[in-house]
């Protein structure tokens, strides 16, 4: 076993790598053989075969394309509005004292809140439109980017400011040149939260009473009305996916864009 | 371009805590000269240069670079202990930092920068961004990203600290060399004693805290200089004398921290 467990040949490489995979297999298994041995009802735990093909109808027919892309839509209006504006004043905070001192007790007084909490009172200013999806998860948002960045700009290393001013550098070339590039990584860790809690809010605004009758928020509460419970059990699987593709591709923009990342963590 | 620092006092912190690290100290650095500050740590000898480059204020005296009234850092360009290269920004862009502010067209400052590179033998390694080069490597960008700048007055604080030897012999040779060709004032902080006398015209010896100067030892080993000249009687008689001077100042310091702490 010693070579096997230290994976260090070929066939333990590849052990290495499959057998992660086999658990998954193995668990699904066992899942669709309980379901089938014990006969338990659809409408409370399906089997893994007939959840699959629920699936694939619900791909087929484009229902799942549908209500994807309308979540996708109001994810990245969210984002955007997040992350323009949660940049804006975290930069600005970082760069003046005085602007940090004018937004430091309003976040320390909104971030704790759940933002979940204020869907009661959006609904009331906004009604249920697109309006109201996209302020709440922009405003959940928010937070995290405008911490990051106020954060990753403040802990710009002193020593690459006071070379660049020694090189001639002035206040505003110090601060394109240097603080934002310096700052850029901790930006996209803060990025890649907001991206995270964007889909929990859109996800959750859709589910609302009757706020909407389109994305996977509302396929989702709509298929556990209606007791369809492998419609509940597609429909999660798709976000788990979609959440995991996104997730990716954030990181690999965030390497295109700043490639000096990967050796300093 | 002669340095003058005439009674120089720096104090950091506020009333009750407050440190004396510069105790008046006085000294003229002469043009074209490389002259170490050697002493142990803490004895202010970074401090003193981040001064003269106008990088920090100080708190009394004064400190006169050239003979026109121009602020502190003008004439200079200091190269880091911590060598402080921007991770995002390939060689060749670190290098023409100091062009780039001052709004150079990139064709001429890369064409500058170019010739820098090579002269400190990187050709090839322009594209690099400093975290894929060895340490060595990194030495050489931050010497050319401080010699672009044509300032007549190079500062050094204890630039080679973190090299392995080897690299550290060779990293020295190459400064002795560039040195000679360009004549510039360099002034070149250091703890250590065989690359005081090495590279040094004199050795400025200080003290433990409060810094002052101890011991001015002029170093006149001919030029050029090589590691060979270790094995020299006058490089031992130097290294004797230097080293009896250091080993009071850290007794001195361990003396004063003993104090502090009992």
């Amino acid at each position: 076993m010693g070579t096997g467990t230290k994976h260090k040949s070929k066939a333990g490489a590849i052990v290495y790598i499959v057998v992660p995979y086999l658990t998954i297999v193995a668990v699904l298994l066992a899942w669709e053989i309980l379901v089938r041995v014990k006969g338990v009802q659809p409408i409370f735990l399906p089997a893994p075969s007939a959840i699959f093909k629920y699936l694939i109808a619900m791909i087929a027919d484009g229902e799942i394309a549908y209500h994807l892309s309308i979540t996708f839509l109001r994810i990245m209006a969210g984002f955007l509005v997040a992350s323009a504006t949660g940049i804006l004043v975290g930069i600005a905070m970082g760069m003046s004292r005085l602007i940090a001192r004018i937004f430091d007790p309003w976040i320390a007084a909104l971030y704790p809140l759940p933002k979940i909490s204020l869907i009661p009172l959006l609904i009331i200013w906004l009604g249920t439109g697109e309006a109201y999806k996209i302020v709440i998860s922009a405003v959940t948002a928010f937070f995290p980017v405008a911490i990051a960045t106020f954060a990753s700009i403040r802990q710009v290393d002193r020593g690459l400011v006071k070379a660049a001013k020694d090189l001639g550098a002035n206040t505003r070339q110090v601060q394109l040149k240097v603080v934002i590039p310096a700052a850029l990584p901790g930006i996209f860790s803060g990025l890649q939260l907001g991206m995270g809690v964007t889909i929990i809010m859109v996800v959750a605004a859709e589910m609302i009473g009757g706020s909407s009758d389109s994305g996977m928020g509302y396929l989702l509460i709509h298929a556990g009305q209606v007791m369809e419970t492998e419609k509940v059990f597609g429909g999660l699987i798709v976000l788990a996916v979609f959440g995991a593709i996104i997730t990716n591709a954030q990181k690999r923009i965030d390497r295109l864009i700043a490639p000096w990342m990967e050796r300093e963590h | 371009m002669e340095i003058v620092v005439d009674n120089l006092v720096q104090v950091f912190g506020e009333a009750p805590n407050e440190v004396l690290a510069l105790d008046h100290v006085s000294h003229t650095f002469p043009s074209q000269r490389f002259t170490c500050i050697l002493g142990p740590s803490g004895c202010g000898k970074s401090t003193l240069a981040q001064i003269v480059g106008g990088i920090e204020p100080y708190t009394g005296g004064a400190v006169t670079v050239g003979a026109a009234a121009q602020p502190l850092g003008t004439h200079s360009v200091m190269m880091w202990q911590h060598l402080n290269l921007f991770p995002w920004r390939s060689v060749i862009d670190n290098v023409a930092f100091g062009l780039e502010m001052q709004g150079i067209a990139k064709a001429e400052r890369y064409e500058r920068a170019r010739r820098l590179i090579a002269m400190v033998g990187l050709r090839g390694f322009e594209a690099h961004r400093p975290p894929q080069l060895s340490g060595g490597m990194r030495q050489r960008v931050a010497l050319a990203r401080a010699l672009i700048m044509e300032r007549p007055i190079l500062l050094m604080d204890e630039p080679f600290g973190a090299l392995d030897a080897q690299t550290k012999i060779v990293m020295q040779e190459e400064l002795v060399r560039i040195y000679e060709q360009t004549k510039k004032t360099v002034l070149f902080v250091t703890h250590a004693i065989d690359e005081a006398i090495l590279l040094g015209d004199e050795i400025v010896v200080m003290t433990a805290r409060p810094g002052r100067i101890k011991e001015v030892i002029k170093v006149d080993l001919p030029r050029p200089r090589s590691q060979e000249m270790v094995n020299t009687p006058e490089f031992g008689r130097l290294y004797d004398r230097a080293l009896h001077l250091i080993r009071e100042e850290v007794l001195n310091a361990l003396r004063q921290q003993e104090e502090a702490a009992g």
